[in-house]
C-alpha cells in the first residue's frame, strides 16, 4: 500500500499538526509513515506544505504529480501544491477562504479568483471538492480547528484507507483535552460536507 | 508525557529526526549537551533540554558553537558522554578545536551532530560537512531515515569509546525536519553510573595536550594509527549493507540518498537485479565491501546528498584497486552537484545510467495546464506585524537618505536578514555604475551586503580602511553580537575604524525560534532584566560614541544614526524592541484599535515600512486588525497624520 497526501496551508493555521495527525493515525493501524515538511524561512504567515506518505515509502517528499490527495487550508496554497503534486486521479479538498499574500496588498500581484483556482486544479485531477472550511470551523465553534474540518473531510474520502474513527482518535490524542468537543464537532461538520460532495 | 523521555521500550511513535537523534543520544546516556540554535538543527537541543528536566544531563544553549564543542570534549575529559549539535555553517566555527582534538581523541564518547541543508532552505551556503570527516580521519554516521537516525545516535557513544574518538553524525534537513516511525528504545538511568574522572596520563603520556611530549606530529601518527580499528568497525558495521544483484551494474547510496533509492529501485522494478551498496557510513568506506560491489559491476551510480564524498572516496579506491568501472555520480553531473536531489532526479539518473534494463517507461506527459498560466502568485516571507526591526530599519534608511555620500550597509545573520531579501523591489538589478544611489522602497531592500555570523561588522572595516568616502555600516542582533561580533568590535576599537555599528536588540534569538540570548530575561514575565547588557559592554571595549534608543521610535533611531556617522571612529547604536511574537505571548495581547482614518491620501509611504499587517486596497491602506498589534510605528510614518489609534510600544 501506498497513499501520498500533501496538506497545504499558511503557516499559523495548523497543518503541520494535522499532517502529523494524520501520521500518527496510520501508525497506530500498523502502517509505516514519513512526514516531510516544506516550507521558507518564514517565521509566520509563510506557504507551508507538508507531504505524508503512508505505507511501503522511504522518502520524505512526494514525487511530481503522485500525490493521491491534497488537503488544502488555503486556496492560493492548494493551488501552488496542486499543479506541482496533483495526481492525475488524485482527490483535492480545497478551502475556499483566501488569505492573500502580502505580496498582493502591496500591489505588486494579484490574487487569483477563486473558480479560476479550481479550475486549473480541475484540469489536472477530476476530484476537486472546494467549500468555505473556515465557515464550518467558526459554525463548530473556533476558526482554529479548521484543521479538524479538512481532516473530516479527509476520512470521507473514497481512497482514504481507515475507519473515519482512526483519525477522530489521532485528533484527541494530540489536541488539548479542553478542545477536544470543538475538534470532534469540526470534524463531523468536514466529514458531513464530504459526504455530501462525495461519500464513501 | 513528552516523546523525547517515554519510557515504552518498543513502543513505534512519530518522531521528527532532529527528536529522534536527541531521543538516541539520550538512550546512549549522554550527558552534557550543547548547541547554538541553528536551523535545522535546533530541535536537537531543545528536546534533550526537555530531557534534562527527568534525567541529570546538563544542557546549554551555548553563545557560539566553538565553545557549545569544547563544553562537550571537557566533558568527555572527564568521563560524561557528550553530545554538540550544529548547523552546516556552525560546523565552520568548530574547525579549530574539531581539526585538534582528534590528535589525542577523546575518552567518554562524543558525539559531533551537523545538520546541513542541501537546496539551502534555511542557510546562506549548501557546504557538504562530511567533508569534515575525510579532512580529519573521523568516522561520518549518515542515517537514511528517523530510526536509522535514533539507531545511530544511541551506538555512536560506544563506538567512540572504543575508537577513543568523537564520531560525527551528518544529518540534513530533509531528514532534520521530516518525520517518520521509530522505535523507542531502553532510557538511560536518571543518574550517570559510570565513572566520572581525569586522568592526565590516560594511556598515553600528556594524553590531553596537543604539544605535549611526544608533541604534535607523533599525536597525528597516533591518529592515523586508528585507521585499522576504524576500518574493521566500518567493515562489519550493521549500517552498511552489500546485497548482490542479478546483473554486473551497481548502485551505492548513502545516507538520505538511500531513501529515495529504495523506492526509486521498487518503481523502476530494479530490486534484485543490480549490486547494491547502501551505506550508513559515508567515510570511511568499508573497503571490502565495496571491493567486492566494484569487482560485481561494471557501471556504478552513487547517489548521494551534497558533494562527491562517497563518490570521490570510491573511484580513489577503483584506481588504487586497477578496478576496470565506469562511476556516475555528481562528478560527471549525471546528478546535479548543486541543489538537493529527490526521487525524480534520482529515478532520471537511475534510467540514463542503466538503459539495458530499466523497461522503456511510458513518460508521464507534463501536465501543461493553459488554466494555471500566471495563475501562482508568490507568498513571500516578511518581518512579522510589529516587528521592532521595521523601526529600526525606518530610522536607518532616513538616516541613510540624509548622507551626502554613498552609505554601504552590512548585514548580518538574524531575522532582520530579510532586510537583504530584496522583496516588492522594483527597479532594475544590473548596474555598472559604481555611484549609483539605489531606491530603498521597503526594509527589504536595505542590506547591500550579507554573508554569515559577524561578517557585517568586519567587512565594513576593511571597506573604511581601503578609504571608501561613504560611511560603512553594519548591522546585527543581540544573539550575534555576542556570537561573532564582539571580537570584531574590539577589533575596531584597537585600529580605530571608523565604522557605525547598529546593534538590532530584541532580546532574543528569535529567528530560529526564541532560544535564549545573553540579553534575555532570565524572568519571562519581567524582561526588565538583562544577563548581560550590550550598552555596559560597548563602551567597555572603549567604544567613544554610544546610543541606546527604542526602535519604536524611528525618528530616535535616525537622529542616534546621524550622529554617530558624523563621529570619526568606531560608533555603536542599540536599538532596544523585545521580539513583537515574544511580548504577544507573554501579555496575550491583541488588536486594540489602530485605524487608518478619511484621510489617507494613498501616498503608500506606509506600505514602505514593510509591516505585513498594512495592506492597500481601492488606493487607501488599511489595517490588519487579526495582525495588528498597535505598536504606533505606522502611526509615526504617516505623513498626513491618517492612522489612529493604540501607540502601546511607546
Amino acid at each position: 500500500m501506498q497513499l501520498n497526501i500533501v496538506v497545504a496551508g499558511v503557516g499559523g493555521q495548523g497543518s503541520v499538526l494535522a499532517s502529523h495527525i494524520i501520521a500518527e493515525a496510520a501508525i497506530n493501524q500498523g502502517i509505516s509513515v514519513r512526514v516531510g515538511e516544506t516550507f521558507g524561512a518564514a517565521m509566520r504567515g509563510g506557504a507551508v506544505a507538508s507531504h505524508v506518505r503512508i505505507g511501503n515509502v522511504s522518502s520524505p517528499l512526494v514525487q511530481k504529480h503522485k500525490a493521491h490527495i491534497i488537503l488544502a487550508l488555503e486556496p492560493l496554497e492548494g493551488l501552488r501544491v496542486g499543479l506541482e503534486f496533483l495526481a492525475p486521479e488524485g482527490v483535492a479538498i480545497l478551502n475556499t477562504r483566501p488569505i492573500p499574500p502580502v505580496d498582493v496588498f502591496v500591489g505588486k500581484f494579484v490574487y487569483p479568483e477563486i473558480k479560476k483556482i479550481i479550475q486549473a486544479l480541475e484540469a489536472i485531477g477530476k476530484n476537486v471538492h472546494a467549500f468555505d472550511a473556515t465557515q464550518l470551523a467558526i459554525e463548530a465553534g473556533n476558526t482554529r480547528t479548521l484543521n479538524s474540518v479538512i481532516l473530516g473531510a479527509l476520512s470521507a474520502v473514497k481512497v482514504w484507507p481507515f475507519p473515519s474513527q482512526v483519525l477522530e482518535e489521532a485528533i484527541i490524542a494530540r489536541v488539548p483535552a479542553q478542545t477536544k468537543e470543538v475538534n470532534l464537532r469540526a470534524f463531523n461538520l468536514g466529514k458531513m460536507k464530504m459526504e455530501n460532495l462525495d461519500g464513501k | 508525557m513528552s516523546a523525547i523521555t517515554l519510557d515504552s521500550i518498543g513502543k513505534r511513535i512519530l518522531m521528527m529526526g532532529n527528536e529522534a537523534i536527541a531521543r538516541g543520544a539520550l538512550e546512549g546516556n549522554v550527558r552534557l549537551a550543547a548547541a547554538y540554535p541553528g536551523t535545522p538543527s535546533s530541535e536537537i537541543l531543545e528536546s534533550l533540554l526537555e530531557a534534562s528536566k527527568t534525567f541529570e544531563l546538563y544542557v546549554e544553549w551555548s553563545i557560539n558553537e566553538k565553545i557549545a564543542f569544547e563544553l562537550a570534549f571537557g566533558a568527555s575529559l572527564v568521563g560524561a558522554r557528550s553530545v554538540v549539535a550544529m548547523k552546516n555553517a556552525g560546523f565552520n566555527w568548530v574547525m579549530d578545536p574539531f581539526m585538534t582534538v582528534s590528535y589525542t581523541g577523546c575518552r567518554a564518547g562524543m558525539l559531533i551532530v551537523v545538520a546541513d541543508d542541501p537546496g539551502a532552505h534555511y542557510s546562506s551556503n549548501e557546504q557538504d560537512t562530511r567533508v569534515g570527516a575525510v579532512y580529519n580521519k573521523l568516522i561520518c554516521f549518515e542515517p537514511s531515515s528517523q530510526e536509522e537516525a535514533l539507531e545511530m545516535a544511541r551506538e555512536s557513544f560506544s563506538v567512540s569509546e572504543s575508537l577513543e574518538l568523537p564520531i560525527l553524525l551528518r544529518s540534513v534537513t530533509r531528514l532534520s525536519h521530516a518525520s517518520g516511525d521509530v522505535t523507542l528504545g531502553r532510557l538511560p538511568p536518571i543518574k550517570d553510573e559510570r565513572f566520572h574522572g581525569f586522568n592526565k596520563h590516560w594511556k598515553l603520556p600528556y594524553r590531553w595536550n596537543v604539544y605535549g611530549p611526544p608533541g604534535a606530529v607523533q599525536k597525528h601518527r597516533w591518529l592515523l594509527s586508528r585507521k585499522n580499528l576504524i576500518a574493521e568497525y566500518t567493515e562489519n558495521s550493521r549500517f552498511n549493507e552489500f546485497e548482490k544483484g542479478e546483473f554486473p551494474l551497481g548502485i551505492v547510496c548513502s545516507g538520505i540518498g538511500a531513501a529515495y533509492c529504495d523506492e526509486a529501485l521498487q518503481n523502476l522494478e530494479l530490486v534484485g537485479k543490480v549490486q547494491f551498496l547502501r551505506l550508513g557510513i559515508a567515510h570511511p568506506l568499508p573497503w571490502r565491501k565495496a571491493k567486492e560491489f566494484l569487482q560485481s559491476s561494471r557501471k556504478v551510480l552513487v547517489i548521494e546528498e551534497g558533494d562527491p564524498v562517497v563518490e570521490s572516496q570510491l573511484r580513489r579506491f577503483a584506481q588504487a584497486e586497477s578496478q576496470e568501472v565506469f562511476i556516475f555520480g555528481k562528478e560527471n553531473q549525471i546528478l546535479p552537484p548543486f541543489g538537493e536531489i529527490n526521487m525524480d532526479l534520482v529515478e532520471e539518473a537511475l534510467i540514463k545510467v542503466f538503459p539495458e534494463i530499466i523497461p522503456a517507461k511510458k513518460v508521464v506527459s507534463i501536465l501543461e495546464n493553459p488554466l494555471s498560466k500566471g495563475l501562482v502568485v508568490p507568498r513571500s516571507s516578511t518581518l512579522c506585524a510589529g516587528c521592532p526591526h521595521l523601526g529600526s530599519y525606518w530610522g536607518l534608511k532616513k538616516a541613510i537618505q540624509s548622507q551626502k555620500e554613498l552609505t554601504i550597509v552590512n548585514g548580518d545573520i538574524g531575522c532582520y536578514e530579510q532586510g537583504g531579501y530584496g522583496l516588492f523591489s522594483q527597479s532594475d538589478f544590473s548596474s555598472q555604475d559604481e555611484h549609483k544611489r539605489y531606491p530603498i522602497q521597503s526594509p527589504y531592500t536595505i542590506l547591500d551586503t550579507l554573508y554569515v555570523m559577524g561578517s557585517g561588522i568586519s567587512l565594513a572595516q576593511g571597506m573604511s580602511h581601503s578609504g571608501y568616502p561613504g560611511k560603512c555600516i553594519a548591522v546585527c542582533g543581540d544573539s550575534t553580537f555576542f556570537h561573532a561580533v564582539l571580537p570584531a568590535l574590539a577589533n575596531a576599537v584597537m585600529n580605530q575604524a571608523d565604522i557605525t555599528l547598529l546593534v538590532l536588540d530584541n532580546r532574543w534569538t528569535a529567528m530560529t525560534g526564541h532560544q535564549p540570548s545573553p540579553t534575555t530575561s532570565p524572568d519571562y514575565l519581567d524582561n526588565s532584566i538583562k544577563k548581560l547588557s550590550i550598552f555596559d559592554i560597548v563602551r567597555a571595549l572603549g567604544v567613544k560614541k554610544i546610543f541606546l534608543v527604542n526602535a519604536y521610535h524611528p525618528l530616535e533611531v535616525q537622529e542616534a544614526l546621524e550622529k554617530a556617522f558624523d563621529f570619526k571612529g568606531p560608533s555603536v547604536v542599540i536599538a532596544e524592541g523585545e521580539c513583537m511574537l515574544q511580548v504577544i505571548r507573554r501579555t496575550k495581547r491583541k488588536w486594540m484599535g489602530t485605524k487608518v482614518t478619511a484621510a489617507c491620501t494613498g501616498c503608500r509611504t506606509c506600505l514602505q515600512l514593510g509591516c505585513p499587517a498594512i495592506v492597500f486596497q481601492k488606493n487607501k491602506a488599511l489595517i490588519d486588525p487579526l495582525q495588528c498589534i498597535d505598536c504606533g510605528l505606522c502611526m509615526q510614518v504617516c505623513p498626513v497624520n491618517a492612522i489612529d489609534g493604540g501607540n502601546l510600544c511607546n
